[in-house]
């Protein structure tokens, strides 16, 4: 969705049109359910965190401010919603232990050119990414799949994990170092990546 | 932080290319010439490239054409179920409750102070005696009633209303002689009237002046035969209270009471008189006019 789309959506969802806000669900599910996950780690979780923030947006549409960023308001509700969802969860941390095995669904279609070894090759460094990912601190995490996934820029990661410019890119920096030792690790032990 | 520190942070805004040129060409120039910086620059890029090995999660086409009836679903099941959550109409601003706290505790303030600490209602003063020296001589007064009324006035004109209502009734010839004769509702009133005011004289005359105390004790009794007359009295009922009248010699005592008055003596022994100012000089003032 272009900037203009967005204002454009915006000023719809203030004066209440009713189909706005399905069309805004329908633009951002994806991105919603996508930031949920990385969060929450858990498929389930994820769809229930996605609802109650779209319910949560519904709910304060009348509160939206002319040229504030719709992208980043979604997500800042989404996070939020994670957040408080991960922190009721009573056995979160054991959850997202037990989710480290399972990889995040995807449904790209593969490409039927690619041999055999090519795909399992690409289906290890796909999961060693994964693990990767876990190992972060929420903050490092949310950083990077914002930058990487949604093509936030530092400045909106910032407007939407509520923190400083240099903080974000600390939290980038220290990402993307951790993912590069934990990838280098593996790949000088490739045994460490599998598991039986 | 070191020169490499501060390049290593700006790392990733130069790997996503969110650099501008200015910077990213002092970027360059430094990792041309610093071998360690440069070194981690291209793993992290690597690393980066790897993530995309990794897909953004998402789920199978038919989970995402059934969301938005899930969602719609859903929403309205928690709308049916809490409708308290849901935005009241009125939202007062912060301002309004802390106003309403407010007057809360002034009208706390304003119940405690008529109930708890209200002063206690005065009562009748009795007579209180004041002394000038510094006049030559001694004056007595009385303090005035609970009507700003001094007691003395009152009191005196108690007596006069009591003498004419009294004259009216004793002097009240038969019934079939004189029928219009004794306006009796108007002197039941009248009675009544003051028996109310005997009992406040008393109260303030106290022991000032027993004499006068005496005399209104005799004419209350008087007062409340008059007023318990039956509307249409015997000749009988007026007979007795004409010989109350004059076995009393109710009316010889106001007299007597009056002329003391004028004349400025104390009528009840060695009290001071209630009614005003004394004329007579004190010993000291004699001394001092000799």
């Amino acid at each position: 969705m272009s900037r203009e789309d967005e204002a454009r959506l915006a000023d719809r969802l203030r004066t209440s049109d009713p189909s706005a806000f399905r069309e805004l669900v329908e633009a951002y599910q994806r991105k919603v359910y996508g930031l949920a996950y990385e969060i929450t780690r858990n498929h389930d979780d994820a769809e229930d965190v996605s609802q109650v923030a779209f319910m949560k947006i519904h709910r304060a549409l009348g509160t939206l401010k002319p040229g504030y960023g719709l992208n980043t308001w979604i997500y800042q509700v989404v996070r939020n919603a994670a957040l408080d969802h991960v922190r009721k969860r009573s056995a979160g941390a054991r959850e997202a232990a037990a989710s480290l095995s399972a990889l995040p669904p995807s449904y790209e279609p593969s490409d039927p050119a690619a041999g055999p070894e090519k795909a399992a090759e690409s289906a290890s460094l796909r999961r060693r990414v994964d693990e990767a990912l876990v190992n972060f601190s929420e903050r490092e995490r949310t950083a990077l799949v914002l930058r990487h996934y949604h093509g936030f820029k530092v400045r909106e990661i910032a407007q939407t994990m509520g923190i400083s410019l240099g903080a974000v890119k600390s939290y980038l920096f220290r990402a993307i170092h951790k993912l590069q030792r934990e990838l280098d690790t593996a790949e000088t032990c490739p045994g460490d990546g599998e598991r039986p | 932080m070191t020169r490499c520190g501060r390049w290593r942070k700006a790392f990733p805004e130069a790997i996503y290319g969110e650099l501008d040129g200015r910077v990213r060409g002092k970027m360059e120039r430094h990792l041309a010439h610093c071998e360690s910086c440069s070194g981690l620059y291209e793993k992290m890029a690597a690393a980066v490239r790897k993530l995309d090995a990794r897909p953004a999660p998402d789920r199978e086409p038919r989970f995402w054409e059934g969301y938005w009836d899930r969602l719609e679903a859903r929403m309205g099941r928690e709308a049916a179920a809490a409708p308290g959550r849901r935005r009241p109409v009125i939202s007062l601003p912060v301002w309004a409750y802390g106003a309403a706290g407010a007057l809360f505790f002034i009208a706390l303030g304003i119940f405690i102070g008529r109930t708890v600490v209200r002063p206690r209602p005065e009562l009748p003063r009795t007579a209180r005696v004041t002394t000038s020296p510094g006049a030559g001589a001694i004056e007595t007064a009385i303090a005035p009633g609970s009507d700003g009324t001094p007691l003395a006035v009152r009191a005196s004109r108690y007596l006069k209303r009591s003498r004419v209502l009294l004259l009216a009734v004793v002097n009240a010839g038969p019934r079939d002689e004189e029928p219009f004769q004794l306006n009796l509702a108007l002197q039941k009133k009248t009675s009544e009237d003051l028996l109310r005011e005997a009992a406040v004289l008393k109260r303030g005359i106290g022991s000032s002046d027993r004499r006068l105390e005496r005399l209104i004790s005799e004419l209350e009794m008087i007062l409340l035969q008059i007023a318990n007359l039956a509307p249409e009295p015997d000749d009988a009922d007026i007979a007795f209270i004409r010989a109350g009248v004059e076995s009393g010699d109710i009316l010889f005592k106001i007299n007597l009471t009056e002329v003391r008055r004028a004349a400025g003596k104390p009528i009840a022994g060695r009290a001071p008189s209630p009614w005003g100012p004394a004329r007579e000089p004190s010993i000291g003032a004699k001394a001092v006019g000799a």
